[in-house]
């Protein structure tokens, strides 16, 4: 049976002659969630624990339909406290654009092709401390054979809470099936 | 998916201090990770990224990043830009209160007997549409010694309270 988080109590292996050994390392799962054969309009990690420094979520995903935009909140404020900025290239341009008293935060756009998902890596530094707002700075994008993108962008939870809760959506539809979003706490 | 990442030292600016210093960094690892949650009590700039307490034209960087809707590339290939490497934008003074920047260095081989590559990526964040700057950096610092001392100043002003920075190891 595969641990894939463990929030609570002790994991432990043993050292014995001819076993590999396991490092205790810095960078923890928290949480994974695999999207099934049905699709999902979101996914929710909650219950973060405080107990670690900064926060970081990988991610392959995949739109059942068409070409979407990516929506995170944090604690699900839905209020008007993100702040959102991004940097992005086409292939053959480069943009940028900003926006304030936004509802949410948001990565790159993804897929939809066949076999063709988009991937991002997430990191909120500072999560849990509650004498800052929340900085969440990404890097993201896809290539879908003819087309794609890629992202840096940085979005502003303005608020001093702690970190409890994600929630990443999907803007129109689904996540298709094998879309994969794991959640990493870092010690510092 | 998981990486192996050690904590090798972190800092908590608690007054206003000059820079981030690293030092006596161990060299048993692989590559080295620095992470910073940056305010300056200055202007808005870049941090700049040292190795080794040199302050030297020993550094070259080619840069790509975003501020007030439009694009820039730049490079530093002349002093005094060629004394540092550009690692993501300090959030200032001025920008929203309770903001910081958030940035990442990413250091392969830095124990190697090779000039040192440094890819770094850095976001300064603020409630306005304009003055914020966010991009990427790849540097390279021309020197065949190992990496030891790893410092990180803002451009302008002092870190601020609640700035923080962590170095990691990584195997």
């Amino acid at each position: 049976m595969a641990i894939k988080s463990l929030k609570s109590g002790s994991y432990g292996r043993s050292v014995k002659a001819g076993n590999s050994i396991i490092l205790p390392g810095d960078y923890e799962s928290i949480a994974t969630t695999i999207v099934g054969a049905g699709g999902a309009s979101s996914v929710t990690f909650s219950s973060i624990p405080s107990t670690f420094t900064h926060l970081q979520i990988r991610y392959i995903n995949r739109n059942t339909t068409a070409i979407d935009s990516l929506i995170i909140r944090f604690n699900s404020d839905t209020g008007s406290n993100y702040v959102r900025h991004k940097l992005s290239g086409d292939g053959s341009s480069a943009s940028a654009a900003a926006a304030t008293s936004s509802t949410y935060m948001a990565s790159a756009d993804y897929p939809a092709g066949t076999s063709t998902f988009g991937a991002g890596v997430i990191d909120v530094l500072d999560y849990a401390n509650t004498n800052k707002y929340k900085t969440m700075r990404l890097l993201a994008g896809y290539d879908a054979n003819g087309s794609g993108i890629i992202d840096l962008r940085s979005n502003l939870w303005q608020s001093t809470s702690a970190v409890t809760r994600i929630d990443i959506t999907s803007n129109s539809n689904l996540f298709a099936q094998y879309s994969h979003f794991a959640l990493y706490g870092i010690r510092g | 998916m998981s990486l192996q990442l050690f904590k090798i030292a972190s800092t908590t600016v608690e007054t206003p201090q000059a820079n981030v210093d690293f030092t006596s960094i161990p060299q048993g690892y692989t590559d080295l990770l620095v992470v910073l949650s940056g305010r300056s009590d200055g202007a808005a700039y870049n941090n700049l990224l040292r190795f080794n307490n040199d302050s030297g034209s020993n550094y070259t960087w080619r840069n790509l990043y975003a501020f007030s809707g439009s694009v820039y590339s730049d490079a530093g290939t002349a002093s005094p830009e060629n004394t540092y490497i550009r690692f993501g934008f300090t959030n200032a003074s001025t920008m929203t209160t309770s903001a910081f920047g958030s940035a990442q260095a990413y250091i392969p081989n830095y124990a190697s007997s090779l000039y040192k590559s440094v890819g770094t990526d850095g976001t300064q964040e603020s409630n306005a549409t304009t003055g914020v700057d966010i991009g990427f950096t790849a540097g390279l610092w021309s020197s065949t010694s190992a990496i030891n001392r790893v410092t990180i100043t803002p451009q302008a002003g002092q870190f601020v309270a609640g700035t923080t920075a962590t170095l990691y190891g990584v195997l």
